[in-house]
């Protein structure tokens, strides 16, 4: 007999969570668990009132089900294994038909060094800093001023700079590579002069010899 | 950092040449995971990774002999790249079930003479020291006994061998 307008959907919903978490934790095997009070009480219990709320119930329901299925399945074939294993030696099959029975069995582990946590880390660090890419285009505040505006140029030219550069090593030459640096300590210095020096190169105002290290003109 | 990439380093370390991968204990104090329902929590978690992994052709598996998770490359990316390790070595194949026919059969533990006998061969000592060198059993040195490692259960689908193995008895 039908219990009507009593909705149990919530209930068994529950019972079926805990009896998941039961069988997860080990403290019960589904093959232990009788199912039909869960479907009986789904079947005594909707109604056309509450038939929305007992669809997850159902499939929950289903889901158990299925996974008892699948577990007797299992057991059915692994009981008696190792008498199935001798029946088979028995028949004496050869090295080819065993190497067969293994077909499609075979498992490719994925192991894969680089995956440390050190180099997780590192990865994660490395793709959210890439992914800050977004970034806010905020309008800017206008100052009022009574200054005129001036953009900042450098002092000298660069031409000029590498004329003084060239004025400068011009006494040394013919010399070595190293030695037009020979009194430079600062290594922003270096870096300067040695783009002065290849635009010299490539003027022709300075030529060089590549065997014997050696800056002429 | 989050769970999933402690997760997948957990998953993807080898610890050992037959232990791969990490208990649901590891898992669980790896994340420092204490509450009520961690069993729920756990199976989630491997269910999140495990859709994670799905397009790389990667899945999450259990090793029911030592109890860790683990991952592999799914069936279609197996049967590209030929995970089986005795390719072109039948011999290998055979003997290995014969070590798993006595083991079954005696608790766990065989001998060399034992395999001699299933295997019908007699000698079979060069196929034994392979499978040992390769992970697959060891050998006790001062009883001969010889006991298979948790590896087989990483690089065998054993449920899907015992199906096969009913359906070709049925032929």
């Amino acid at each position: 007999m039908k219990v009507e307008e009593l909705d149990l959907s919530e209930k068994i919903n529950k019972r079926i969570a805990l009896i998941k978490e039961e069988v997860l934790s080990g403290k019960i095997k589904l093959l232990d668990l009788q199912l039909n009070p869960i479907f009986s009480e789904i079947n005594d219990s909707i109604s056309i009132s509450n038939i929305e709320n007992y669809s997850q119930s159902y499939k929950n329901a289903v889901k158990l089900l299925n996974q008892k299925f699948e577990e007797l399945k299992n057991l059915l074939t692994s009981l008696d294994i190792e008498k199935k294993f001798e029946d088979f030696l028995k028949t004496n099959p050869g090295e080819d038909q065993i190497s067969d029975l293994f077909r499609g069995c075979w498992r490719k582990i994925f192991h894969f060094e680089p995956i440390s946590m050190k180099f997780l880390d590192y990865a994660s660090n490395r793709y959210v800093k890439e992914r800050i890419t977004n970034f806010n285009i905020e309008h800017l505040i206008r100052e009022k001023t009574n200054d005129q505006f001036l953009l900042e140029v450098p002092k000298y030219k660069f031409t000029e700079k590498i004329s003084a550069f060239y004025e400068k090593i011009n006494k040394k030459l013919p010399c070595f590579f190293e030695d037009v640096f020979d009194n430079e300590l600062d290594q922003i210095e270096i870096y300067e002069q040695f783009v002065y020096l290849l635009h010299l190169l490539q003027l022709g105002k300075i030529k060089y010899e590549k065997n014997t290290n050696t800056l002429y003109i | 950092m989050n769970e999933i990439s402690i997760l997948m380093y957990l998953l993807s370390r080898k610890k050992s040449i037959h232990q791969i991968g990490a208990t649901k204990k590891e898992i669980l104090k790896s994340l420092n995971v204490k509450n009520k329902n961690k069993s729920v929590y756990f199976q989630d978690l491997i269910m999140g990774l495990s859709k994670y992994l799905e397009p790389l052709g990667l899945q999450i598996n259990f090793n029911s002999l030592n109890s860790h998770w683990f991952i592999n490359y799914d069936i279609e990316l197996t049967e590209l790249i030929s995970a089986n390790p005795f390719e072109g070595r039948p011999s290998l194949s055979a003997t290995l079930l014969c070590v798993l026919t006595s083991c079954l059969k005696n608790s766990g533990y065989t001998s060399i003479q034992e395999i001699r006998i299933l295997r019908n061969k007699k000698d079979v000592k060069d196929d034994i020291k392979i499978l040992e060198k390769e992970g697959f059993l060891e050998i006790d040195k001062k009883t001969t006994n010889i006991r298979l490692t948790p590896l087989i259960g990483y690089k065998l689908d054993l449920q899907k061998l015992f199906v096969r193995l009913a359906l070709k008895l049925k032929e």
